[in-house]
């Protein structure tokens, strides 16, 4: 298990208040926005201030946006990656 | 029936980021000038400020009040200054109201017991009417960004229904901390300055100021007229709390109603003046919208939003003002800030300024919730013919529900009935009762009591045709969203919000979110004012919901937030129980009168107490008149105005020699803004009941005898409603709104 998959789907659950859906519910490769978990845009724009802010990782365009929040995983790899290459902010 | 009333503009105001003054706004226009710049009004943490549309120099005309109400002093000052009568009403768009001051008591942590009494957006006008003289309806239009253009359809109907000869309507708004980071929060800011309908467009700038038009209702053309209001249309998207339809159904829509109430094709258009923000969305849903309306006719389109930013409630009336000088001096705006073509656009805006002759703009304002008001200007020219006479309406009762501390209506009417209190708040899952716990996930308090009432009014009642539009009326709007978004970006030195309590701050979210799950495309109207909001709601369903046999809800709800409502309204501090709750009524637009109704009546500014329960008793009939046909009076009586009220309203009974029952209603459901939604159906379960119970009526049951049930609001605003159960009464009583000017004397 990757623990910090499962630290990114409690920090989604708790953000969005997706009261209904456990950790075990994200497929961390499924789709994130649009499919059965029933996270919109503004879902999408809440959750880009939760990665600022908890991880100092800045995702400032829709473009990026659409790419880094297609799956868990994408996230997940995306914040790795900006913290592993230094330019994380805060 | 009287012949109805043309619509014309004869006097303008206007302060904004492109100068402060007519004159100097024409200027700017036709040098095709920007006024957006960095934010200099507050400090804000980013390296490089955002741009936005901030007004200069704002002139200092009065102390102590908050930066949007300035401005609308500003802007009436130059309206008004050639006026010779006060005008009969006053009615503005307000989005943030006093927020920026509200915003710099939190930051400074003032909190208990510091009343803030111009946070709310509804005092702006208030202030107006003062300034003015204004003894009339004061009322306040809450729908985001098109407020101002739906204050002004709202005027355009209370004048050609007769319900005044005057009118001034604006609309203001002052930046705030709240939309400068909420907008950016949405990432719908272009940092180079706003470039609508360009293809490398990348958002909007906000903006700020104030536009105040005097509009006059007459059938030819009164000296100094500037321009005639031809139309208006409103819809809804029922789409989306904050992104536009993507083929921009509601904008069609709204421009479809806009050009039939003006009895015009679209070919007579000779200039639209485009909404046109700047984001993505919005200029290519618009755009879709025009292609569709004009097909391969569109007319020369500019978005003047490069130049003054969007000044959100305002810009629909400054934008009516742009329109008007268009008219006037035989120019066209440029679409500032934009270079290139977008083929999914598959049209060029203006891309400098042209003379020409003007005679019909059509002017486009679309908002969060999917709320959508078009306006039709014209020149001022005289017609040989009046215009065809409009429809009479009553608001036919067929279904009503209430929520309050004791419960659904059910366990409150039980309660109320015996005398009981229904005081209290309940729990946020028991106000969504019945929904799917996902559809409500993101919403806080006020838009959950909104959905619940809409979801229990529809319940109640079968074969329902599809709701048109939705009335609600917000003493507060959504404190908590409010409360949460400028708790969170204090506690991150402003890094950080969250755009959902963003999009869930505006007054008009409920009711959007409310038309998104029952389909509702018509009119979706947000008013605010105070203890008399839920009025207000109820008198513009009256003059806006069209006729024929539409299904409208008018609703009121507010909720009790443990800090905002404590500091925003006094009555609630001096309250045994915080609670809070509303109601709804499901209408029927109907041509006669039939089974319970229920009307709007008096609606005016208390200046002297004793003197207003005069004026409002005139309005129904004097003594004989109330005694005749009233059965019942509810009146509410707010905690901070009881002890002043309490002799003045037994003085009042006296002199009427009033013997049936005075129900206190707020002794039973507590201290909150829309109380009087919730006395409203319980007024509508009298009537049906047809007695009031022994608890409330002095120990015996009183029997109402087929009379009607008087609504009568205190407060810094006075208001009446009637509910009554034979359409009949309602008419013959003389308190029909739409024969009458505000101060009840019928129309020459």
């Amino acid at each position: 298990m990757d623990d910090f998959i499962e630290e990114l789907k409690v920090q989604i659950i708790e953000t969005l208040a997706l009261e209904d859906v456990t950790p075990q519910d994200i497929d961390p490769e499924g789709q994130l926005v649009g499919g059965d978990l029933g996270i919109d845009s503004i879902d999408v724009l809440e959750l880009v201030m939760m990665v600022e802010k908890e991880y100092g990782v800045v995702i400032d365009s829709k473009e990026l946006g659409a790419q880094v929040f297609a799956s868990l995983k994408a996230l997940g790899d995306y914040i790795r990656q900006v913290r592993s290459e230094g330019r994380a902010v805060g | 029936m009287a012949d109805r009333q043309r619509v014309f503009i004869s006097g303008m105001g206007i302060i904004s980021a492109m100068g402060i003054g007519v004159d100097a706004t024409l200027k700017a226009l036709q040098r095709a000038a920007t006024g957006i710049r960095p934010l200099t009004l507050f400090p804000c943490p980013f390296e490089t400020p955002l741009p936005v549309g901030e007004v200069g120099d704002l002139p200092r005309v009065a102390v102590g009040l908050p930066r949007t109400h300035q401005l609308a002093l500003a802007a009436v000052q130059e309206a008004m200054q050639d006026a010779e009568t006060v005008p009969d009403m006053v009615i503005m768009g307000v989005t943030t109201g006093g927020m920026l001051s509200t915003e710099r008591d939190l930051k400074q942590g003032r909190r208990i017991p510091r009343f803030s009494p111009y946070h709310a957006a509804g005092s702006v006008a208030g202030v107006l009417a003062e300034e003015c003289g204004c003894r009339g309806p004061v009322m306040t239009v809450s729908t985001a960004c098109s407020s101002g253009a739906v204050a002004i359809k709202l005027a355009l109907e209370v004048l050609r229904q007769g319900g005044a000869r005057t009118v001034l309507v604006g609309g203001a708004d002052s930046l705030c901390r709240l939309t400068y980071y909420g907008f950016n929060s949405l990432q719908i800011v272009d940092r180079h300055g706003a470039r609508p309908m360009d293809r490398d467009r990348q958002g909007m700038n906000v903006g700020e100021g104030a536009a105040m038009l005097l509009l006059t209702a007459a059938h030819q053309p009164p000296p100094r007229a500037v321009a005639e209001v031809l139309g208006g249309g409103l819809s809804c998207d029922a789409h989306h709390p904050a992104a536009p339809h993507p083929e921009g159904r509601g904008a069609y829509d709204a421009m479809a109603a806009a050009l039939s109430d003006a009895g015009l094709p679209p070919l007579s258009i000779d200039y639209v003046n485009l909404h046109g923000t700047g984001t993505k969305e919005n200029d290519l849903s618009e755009a879709v919208a025009l292609r569709r309306i004009f097909k391969e006719n569109l007319p020369p389109v500019s978005s003047v939003k490069g130049c003054f930013g969007h000044s959100l409630a305002a810009s629909g009336v400054i934008e009516a003002v742009v329109a008007a000088l268009c008219i006037r001096e035989g120019f066209l705006p440029a679409n500032v800030g934009w270079r290139h073509r977008d083929e999914a656009i598959g049209f060029c805006p203006l891309e400098a300024p042209r003379s020409q002759a003007v005679g019909k703009v059509l002017s486009n304002s679309f908002g969060f919730g999917g709320n959508n008001a078009v306006l039709v200007l014209g020149d001022a020219a005289p017609l040989s013919t009046a215009p065809s006479a409009s429809d009479w309406r009553t608001l036919q009762v067929r279904s009503y529900a209430c929520l309050t501390g004791a419960g659904g209506t059910a366990a409150t009417l039980e309660r109320f009935f015996r005398g009981a209190s229904c005081k209290g708040t309940l729990a946020a899952d028991r106000l969504t009762e019945g929904l799917p716990p996902r559809s409500v996930r993101r919403m806080k308090r006020l838009p959950r009591i909104a959905l619940g009432l809409a979801a229990r009014t529809l319940r109640r009642i079968e074969g329902v045709g599809p709701i048109s539009d939705v009335y609600f009326g917000t003493a507060w709007g959504a404190l908590s969203e409010t409360h949460d978004f400028l708790d969170k970006l204090y506690a991150t030195q402003e890094f950080f919000t969250s755009p959902i309590d963003f999009v869930g701050s505006v007054h008009n979210a409920p009711a959007g979110q409310i038309a998104m799950r029952e389909g509702a495309r018509g009119a979706n109207v947000t008013m605010t004012g105070g203890d008399a909001s839920f009025e207000q709601a109820l008198t513009a369903a009256r003059f806006l919901a069209a006729g024929g046999r539409q299904s409208v809800l008018v609703g009121g709800a507010d909720e009790m937030h443990p800090i905002f409502s404590a500091l925003f309204d006094r009555s609630v501090t001096m309250a045994d129980t915080p609670s809070d709750g509303g109601g709804m009524l499901l209408l029927e637009t109907a041509g006669e009168a039939a089974g319970l109704t229920l009307q709007p009546g008096f609606l005016a500014p208390v200046g002297n107490l004793g003197d207003s329960l005069e004026a409002a008793a005139a309005f129904h009939g004097g003594p004989d008149g109330i005694n005749q046909r009233i059965g019942a009076i509810m009146v509410g009586i707010p905690a901070v105005c009881r002890e002043e009220a309490t002799p003045l309203l037994e003085a009042f009974r006296r002199r009427l020699g009033f013997e049936g029952p005075f129900i206190d209603y707020r002794r039973y459901v507590g201290e909150f803004g829309s109380a009087s939604a919730v006395a409203a159906v319980i007024a509508l379960a009298l009537l049906e009941r047809g007695s009031v119970p022994g608890p409330l009526a002095g120990g015996k049951e009183w029997a109402l005898a087929g009379r009607g049930i008087l609504l009568l609001g205190l407060g810094a605003t006075l208001s009446t409603m009637l509910a009554d159960s034979s359409g009949s009464v309602v008419r013959d009583s003389g308190g029909s709104y739409c024969r009458k000017t505000p101060f009840g004397e019928p129309i020459p």
